[in-house]
């Protein structure tokens, strides 16, 4: 139980650096800093978005193979255990969750390929979509990973 | 106008064709295998539970991951204008399918007599394709000039709501 344990304390760690990653990007793609940065939400905000890029795939598909490797576990453990419990809304956020990382593993060749240099302006708006609708898909997935683990950790 | 490079229409049709075979092996169930925790063995195809849970994620993400990459592929190597046009036909005819549906199962419930056919997908189906024809047919042609990037974002949104509606009786028991 150990091994899982650590396991799952590294891939919510991966998560929260890519959360971080995908999150400064986002928001430096949609909200660009047009003057010199001033206050720590402006800095926030003027970060190079482009140098994320590589990092945000790696992460992503880093914690998203964990986490499909931890699943296996979940799956007779924790699971059995919450339907046990009746918890079925943890249960069902949970289905989603795999799906919701599914999809989001799909849209990193598109996201690649928008973000490639030299950046293409055929492909602006699609960048800064693909880049939100990522965003938003990990940081549905990092609060359903926190929900299901607080109902039913390792190691409860 | 210039095309859209080989690169970007092959990721853009790739996760569109990922998001509709992968919403479809799910709800039809079609694991290219089936793997089982507890006794850590993998079989081919779809198998039943023994000695425990049997998991068929990693089966739906390989059909899949296979049917998109042949998808992609044959995208990358036809006219871009083709490849808009198969994309919005059918966007058109999910998005048609779906009201004609729900507009179908709703007359069958305040209807006074019995309309029994009403609840025949099959009709839908048919309704659904004949309006995404017409729709396609009579669209402008600047819209199939080029594959519209959108389509990665617009598709896989498609396919979570249609993911989520299927998992709504995990929060209705």
């Amino acid at each position: 139980m150990a091994f899982w344990t650590i396991l799952l304390i590294i891939h919510g760690l991966l998560a929260v650096a890519l959360l971080g990653a995908i999150t400064h990007q986002a928001v430096s793609v949609w909200m660009p800093v047009r003057s010199k940065a001033g206050n720590f939400v402006t800095r926030f905000r003027a970060v190079p978005s482009t140098s994320y890029v590589m990092a945000i795939i790696v992460l992503y598909v880093v914690t998203f193979v964990m986490g499909a490797w931890i699943y296996t576990q979940y799956r007779f453990t924790s699971r059995l255990a919450l339907e046990q419990l009746r918890f079925f809304k943890t249960v069902g956020v949970f289905e989603m969750k795999e799906h919701v990382a599914t999809i989001g593993m799909i849209l990193l060749p598109a996201y690649w390929a928008f973000w490639r240099q030299p950046l293409s302006e055929d492909y602006a708006a699609a960048r800064k979509n693909v880049t939100l609708l990522l965003a938003i898909i990990v940081w549905a997935n990092f609060l359903v990973g926190h929900i299901a683990n607080n109902a039913r950790g390792f190691g409860s | 106008m210039m095309a859209s490079s080989k690169l970007a229409v092959f990721t853009v049709v790739f996760g569109v064709a990922y998001a509709v075979i992968y919403v479809i092996s799910t709800e039809v169930n079609l694991p290219l295998l089936t793997y089982h925790p507890v006794i850590g063995d993998v079989d081919f195809l779809w198998t039943p539970e023994r000695r425990g849970p049997a998991m068929y994620w990693y089966g739906w993400m390989l059909t899949s991951l296979i049917g998109a990459l042949a998808l992609g592929w044959i995208a990358s190597a036809v006219p871009e204008p083709w490849v808009q046009r198969v994309i919005l036909f059918v966007c058109l005819a999910a998005v048609a399918y779906l009201l004609f549906y729900t507009l179908a199962l709703f007359i069958y419930d305040k209807a006074t007599v019995e309309l029994e056919f009403l609840k025949s997908r099959s009709l839908s189906v048919v309704a659904a394709l004949v309006v995404a024809a017409a729709i396609s047919f009579f669209a402008p042609a600047k819209w199939n000039q080029r594959l519209w990037p959108g389509w990665v974002c617009v598709v896989p949104i498609g396919a979570l709501a249609v993911l989520a509606y299927y998992l709504t009786p995990y929060f209705t028991r």
